[in-house]
């Protein structure tokens, strides 16, 4: 068994390996058109095949990761916050590859890909032990009810995919008119926000990889149900140098970084939680070295990065992206909800004895479903397309990551165990 | 506005249609100025809240047949609802008092949160009105649509006006020999794909269709939505709707409230992972792995509500209740919800013991839940004057205790006997030794200690209590229609997106051949449609061509 489970890891790393390798050849395709001594559609039918065929490879080796980890751990590893966001990556290279057999856009591949190494890498932030199911979990609706979710969550994250490409491609970023500068900082901002997560991944690996290591003694107190004061200390532990020590803590033993032998601030006391300063610290962390490759990358490429990828863009049919956009979310939208809410009540009426709840994770898919109803309302009586329609898909994903990741990190509830 | 509402073809339409509902020949001034695509939306038709003169009743169906008012609606119910998450609910614990529990937690913040209502959001009038609206909003936008809708669908003339054709989003226009030939020649090839063809008397028009059932997919959806509400409002109904939770020690049948059923826990069992089967993280953690309770569902038959007789009990139905697999009964579901299977003190078997002589005086048997008023051992007698579960002092300096659970029972007696004062002589017993030590009895009790003492001796004279179940009863007569709702829901939703409904107009006028192509969504599956018959048909064509620009719906 663990020799399978140490298979199904390898597959991963292999996945992880050939989507990188496929994204580059993403890259060629697009970028090497303009290269001398080639025919520009030639060379794009020629690196969009190649990168094609690699990126399905990546996906197969993903499939294999899944079906051998799902064996080896004997339950379908969709069970904590590595083996979901895994597997949503999974299922937004199976959503990449259904919307690229009907559209044949080669393009898409490039924003498809690295949306997926990003969120594959994250899943590998969170630890990758197979864990035996509590009997909560312990049910054949875990398997339909999670899949079935993503698959549709999957599908929204391509309409994002090619919502963002339909700006890039249709801003102008040399028009300086105070509409079009709005346009372009806050395509811009989208930008950097994913820098600032890419940011994160690359911070939590480094320090993961130099062995950082902080420890600290809070004291916390509080009124317990009989009206008594308790003092309870907890050990809180950084893999990040705290730029921010828990609120009324004591450093019990931490390494030196770049001089810094002792924490700079304080967390604020109505940060609530064992957890609350250490996620404030890394979302410090994640924001300065974000911004510092945000800067770097503005260095080389002396241009913003939205005008530095508009001409990547060329040749390709607005209007075209725009329907993709439309499509995805039209195909993913019954998907959704059927896993994330109709799946999701029933499961609930049988394990939670009532099929709704008001958990923040409920409401917060149904915030999703009710967002992506508006944005078919809008598109389809009101008719809101192109820009506007490509920026409520991208926020649209902002929600759909909120629910996902942000309800685990920022609100606790029944879905706890999803955390970290 | 031009009031005239008849067509030049002779047909009269309802005011405020965009297209004459038989030959699509534009009727709005402001659609005739240009050469643009039509708006398609509901083929033109007019509206039922496109009336004349409205009245109150009409006004209020023209608010709520809006789509603009239904997204104002999603959008403030999503950001109303997403405000309930910020702190939990009052709904997510059992009971409590909540008047100062946000504030004790979150501080001002949480006062405010709680003075604004939102720590119960989702029972407030504000976000049910919402709801409310939301269902009005869905049976009127869809009324107003779809019969209308419906009329025009049902008897659609085949040669459209030239006009209509030409400014449809797909479109196509060229001179061929032999039109009637051409027109056959496109017939089958639509027919292969699937179109409904129909031709006009001549054979050179062609009107070719298909999947216009996908046209009612959000009406489906819309009243599945509504059906779904009314089934969540109608579980406000008191008789179809029951939640009541139970605390069923072990090998006792107790009543489940408001029924007259009693449930038995015959067993209850608790399986805790092994350290080797838990990665590193998670060793040492008690981590469950299955717990269930042997459940036994009785009908209590007489004597139920007669506290002095013990109820007469019916064998309903056995079931081991586990989480996600619920006992169900005739409507009533019966949930795992809950454990406590630490160990507590049932009863003991004490001696009482005269340290002087070292003679033993018992045993005798001491319930914690259903201690005898006195006991006689030998010359001596206890006599039991308070007892107290988990006991403590308060804050005037008196014993009291902290709850109803033996977490540390003392009982407080009166021994009476020879060598002993005539109205006895109080002594205080803790049975756990820990609590002898933590609470130093032989201090509390003075000289008394150096003379008596009350001792369990082996842990043979112990008794632990079973772990005890707690279950969640339920009963939801709403639910089936609940399941209806949805599964309509989401028929509409698979046939509104997953068809789309494809239309193809041709005339031809002389060997002048007009062509034009609408569907309610994927236009780009359309053009490959147009683009693949006319191929097959003769006429070679690139599908992007087709593209007469206008909105992508």
């Amino acid at each position: 068994m663990n020799n399978l489970l140490a298979f199904s890891g390898d597959a991963f790393v292999a996945a992880f390996f050939l989507y990188c390798f496929g994204f580059i050849f993403y890259v060629i395709a697009v970028a090497g058109r303009r290269w001398s001594n080639r025919d520009p559609q030639q060379h794009l039918k020629r690196w969009g095949r190649i990168a094609f065929v690699v990126s399905t490879l990546g996906l197969a080796a993903h499939l294999t990761f899944f079906f051998t980890r799902w064996i080896g751990a004997s339950h379908i590893p969709t069970s904590n916050m590595y083996e979901f966001m895994s597997f949503l990556g999974m299922a937004i290279m199976i959503a990449f590859t259904v919307i690229f057999a009907i559209y044949r856009t080669t393009l898409l591949g490039m924003f498809a890909l690295p949306l997926t190494i990003i969120i594959i890498t994250y899943a590998a932030v969170f630890p990758q032990e197979v864990q035996p199911l509590i009997p909560a979990l312990d049910s054949i609706w875990l398997y339909i009810h999670v899949t079935t979710a993503a698959l549709g969550e999957a599908f929204f994250a391509v309409g994002f995919a090619a919502g963002l490409m339909y700006l890039l491609r249709v801003i102008d970023f040399k028009d300086r008119s105070k509409g079009a500068r709005r346009q372009q900082r806050w395509a811009e901002f989208s930008l950097y926000v994913i820098v600032v997560v890419v940011a994160f991944i690359v911070t939590v690996f480094a320090f993961r990889g130099a062995d950082y290591q902080a420890e600290f003694l809070q004291e916390t107190l509080s009124i317990d149900n009989r009206g008594q004061e308790v003092t309870s200390s907890d050990t809180v532990e950084y893999n990040m140098p705290p730029i921010v020590k828990p609120y009324n803590s004591d450093v019990v033993q931490m390494d030196s970084f770049l001089g810094m032998t002792q924490p700079l601030l304080e967390t604020p006391s109505w940060m609530e939680g064992v957890d609350a300063a250490r996620k404030l610290n890394t979302v410090l962390w994640s924001i300065i070295t974000g911004s510092l490759l945000y800067g770097l990358l503005r260095l080389v490429l002396r241009r913003p990065l939205g005008a530095a990828l508009h001409p990547l863009m060329e040749g390709i049919d607005p209007d075209d992206l725009d329907e993709i956009t439309y499509r995805s979310i039209a195909i993913g939208f019954p998907i959704f909800t059927l896993g994330a809410l109709i799946f999701a009540m029933i499961w609930a009426e049988i394990a939670w004895s009532r099929f709704w709840g008001w958990d923040p994770k409920e409401v917060w898919a149904l915030i999703t479903w009710l967002y992506y109803s508006a944005y078919l309302h809008l598109r389809l009586s009101r008719g809101w397309q192109g820009q506007r329609s490509a920026w409520l898909a991208v926020i649209g994903f902002v929600v759909v990551m909120f629910t996902l990741i942000g309800v685990n990190l920022v609100i606790a509830g029944l879905h706890s165990y999803a955390g970290v | 506005m031009f009031q005239n509402t008849k067509c030049e073809c002779g047909h009269q339409n309802h005011v405020g249609t965009v297209l004459c509902e038989s030959c699509g020949k534009p009727l709005m001034q402001e659609t005739l100025v240009t050469d643009e695509p039509l708006e398609m939306r509901y083929d033109g038709v007019a509206r039922r809240s496109q009336k004349a003169n409205p009245n109150l009743i009409d006004r209020i169906w023209n608010f709520f047949s809006s789509v603009k008012i239904a997204v104002y609606l999603i959008v403030i119910t999503f950001v109303g609802a997403s405000l309930g998450t910020i702190y939990p609910q009052e709904s997510t614990f059992i009971s409590g008092d909540f008047s100062t529990y946000y504030e004790d937690n979150y501080g001002t913040p949480g006062k405010i949160y709680q003075a604004l209502g939102l720590s119960h959001t989702y029972e407030s009038w504000w976000f049910i009105t919402l709801l409310v609206m939301i269902g009005t909003s869905l049976v009127i936008c869809s009324l107003d649509r779809v019969l209308p809708l419906y009329r025009a669908l049902k008897k659609q003339q085949i040669r459209k006006h030239l006009s209509f054709i030409k400014r449809q989003r797909v479109a196509y226009e060229a001179v061929v020999d032999q039109p009637g030939a051409f027109v056959d020649r496109l017939a089958e090839q639509l027919k292969r794909k699937r179109y409904r063809v129909h031709k006009d008397k001549d054979g050179l028009a062609l009107l070719a269709e298909k999947n216009r059932f996908s046209r009612w997919g959000p009406y489906i959806n819309h009243i599945g939505l509504i059906v779904f509400l009314l089934a969540v409002l109608a579980r406000g109904v008191p008789a179809w709707h029951m939640d009541s939770y139970i605390t069923a020690p072990h090998g006792e049948a107790v009543p489940i409230p408001d029924t007259n059923y009693y449930l038995k826990n015959e067993q209850f069992t608790v399986d805790y992972y092994a350290d080797d089967e838990l990665p590193e993280a998670l060793k040492g953690t008690m981590r469950a792995k299955k717990y269930e309770t042997q459940a036994v569902l009785y009908a209590c038959t007489a004597s139920c509500d007669d506290p002095a007789a013990e109820p007469e009990l019916t064998e309903l139905k056995r079931h081991d209740i586990l989480v996600n697999h619920p006992l169900e009964y005739e409507g009533m579901s019966i949930y795992q919800f809950d454990f406590d299977d630490t160990p507590k003190l049932k009863a003991v078997r004490p001696v009482l013991v005269d340290k002087q002589t070292g003679e033993r005086y018992g045993p005798f048997e001491l319930s914690m839940t259903e201690p005898e008023t006195s006991y006689a051992l030998g010359p001596y007698t206890l006599e039991l004057r308070q007892q107290f579960m988990e006991f403590a002092i308060g804050d005037d300096g008196n014993p009291t205790t902290l709850s109803r659970e033996p977490n540390a029972p003392a009982f407080f007696f009166l021994l009476k006997g020879p060598g002993l004062d005539e109205a006895g002589e109080t002594y205080l017993y803790f049975p756990r030794e820990v609590d002898k030590l933590r609470f130093s009895q032989d201090r509390i009790n003075g000289d008394i200690a150096d003379r008596f003492e009350i001792i369990v001796g082996t842990m043979e004279n112990v008794e632990l209590t079973e772990p005890t179940s707690f279950l969640n009863v339920r009963v939801d007569k709403a639910m089936p229609y609940v399941w209806v709702g949805a599964g309509i829901s989401m028929l509409g939703l698979v046939l509104g997106f997953y068809w789309q409904h494809r239309r193809v107009w041709l005339r031809f006028d002389a060997d002048r051949l007009s062509l034009g192509a609408h569907t309610n969504k994927n236009w780009y599956g359309m053009r490959g449609d147009v683009a693949s018959a006319m191929q097959h048909a003769g006429i070679t064509v690139e599908p992007k061509s087709l593209d007469n620009g206008g909105k992508n719906l």
